[in-house]
């Protein structure tokens, strides 16, 4: 049995976190690693393409930070954060995009599951949660969203980089004042705090992967090169780069 | 079968030489990886300035589908002369002629010679290993 790496940062700063995932995901010849994580102060990040301007609620806020994965703005409260880094060639993330994804909300799918939620993939069908002129992710979908109640849940974006693949994801615990009607946990499990979830995820990343979650901390040059990366994720420059 | 006036990358580029000129893309595999076969699903791509100097297997761009963003790499070394600006608006263009009218940049290469790069019948080699 495999075992991958399990790292986990509750409440970290919105840039530390970036500068986590991106260092983990150069971090070439590493064994497979997935993080928890946590945002403190609850960050709304936007996706690497986005305008500062297309994103309102993005002008007024406090924390905004900007990701290296694509996609819409979340507002990163109530929440789980995970990722997932590995080689492209891993069995995860190999073949088409699409495939990859449907790997990975199987196993989220099956912690959501043991709260009693049926997550599935949207398919064709229209959401409750579609919002027009937000930016929000939660707002916006795909085919291969994992949704329940008819909302959107799960936000979920990739890298690929390098022969290397971080694939982050947005699990809502609980509804945010920005991201309004969602889907979330809070029907089955009132006040869910990420620390609480975590153990499910784990357990089910593991039964659906057929691996072994060791914990484990980032090696001392991926913590170095998160500290030299969190610089840029703190940067107006990076920031208001569209 | 895939052209063979061309030479192709791991990372599933394209070069043409054209002249003095050679002319990068990438291949209609990359495309389908990236968009699922939905043309819709590629929805940004960020290219480089005329005038950079790109190194063999340098970054020189990026590209967004519906859920991944992922590198372009060059395949070769030279200066970029030209960017396709029609394909910024309009990526579209990858998925009906990648071969063609969806080129990304045209670069003055350092050299014409494109050792080291597959050829049409090792790509398709190449490409059948990638499948399941």
């Amino acid at each position: 049995m495999d075992t991958w790496r399990l790292v986990t940062t509750w409440n970290a700063q919105p840039a530390f976190n970036l500068g986590l995932d991106e260092a983990l995901l150069e971090s070439s010849g590493a064994p497979v690693t997935v993080r928890f994580y946590s945002w403190k102060p609850g960050a709304i990040s936007l996706g690497y393409f986005q305008r500062l301007a297309d994103v309102p609620a993005a002008l007024d806020a406090r924390a905004v930070v900007r990701r290296f994965t694509g996609g819409g703005a979340i507002h990163h409260q109530r929440e789980l954060t995970f990722s997932i880094a590995a080689e492209l060639e891993h069995p995860l993330y190999r073949g088409p995009i699409a495939e990859s994804y449907a790997r990975v909300h199987a196993a989220v799918a099956r912690a959501l599951a043991t709260f009693g939620v049926t997550a599935e993939l949207r398919g064709e069908r229209t959401l409750a949660s579609e919002r027009e002129g937000t930016g929000m992710c939660f707002h916006k979908s795909s085919p291969l969203d994992l949704v329940w109640n008819e909302r959107k849940g799960v936000g979920s974006a990739q890298r690929r980089s390098r022969g290397r693949v971080l694939h982050h994801g947005s699990i809502k615990l609980g509804t945010t004042p920005l991201e309004g009607d969602i889907a979330t946990l809070e029907h089955v499990a009132r006040g869910l705090e990420p620390e609480s979830f975590a153990p499910a995820l784990r357990e089910a990343f593991e039964a659906q992967f057929g691996v072994r979650l060791a914990a484990d901390v980032p090696d001392a040059l991926e913590r170095g090169r998160a500290k030299e990366l969190a610089l840029r994720f703190a940067s107006e420059e990076f920031l208001r780069r569209r | 079968m895939r052209p063979n006036d061309r030479k192709y990358a791991q990372s599933h580029e394209w070069v043409k030489i054209d002249g003095d000129v050679a002319i990068i893309g990438i291949t209609d595999f990359a495309v389908q990886e990236l968009s699922n076969g939905n043309e819709s699903d590629l929805v940004y791509c960020d290219l480089p300035d005329a005038g950079r100097v790109l190194a063999a297997g340098e970054t020189f761009g990026e590209i967004e589908s519906v859920k991944a963003v992922s590198d372009l790499y060059a395949p070769i070394a030279g200066e970029v002369l030209e960017i396709n600006a029609a394909i910024e608006d309009h990526l579209e263009i990858l998925s009906k002629d990648p071969w063609g009218a969806g080129w990304i940049i045209k670069i003055k290469p350092d050299s014409k010679k494109l050792d080291g790069l597959m050829d049409a019948a090792e790509y398709e080699k190449f490409v059948a290993s990638k499948k399941h």
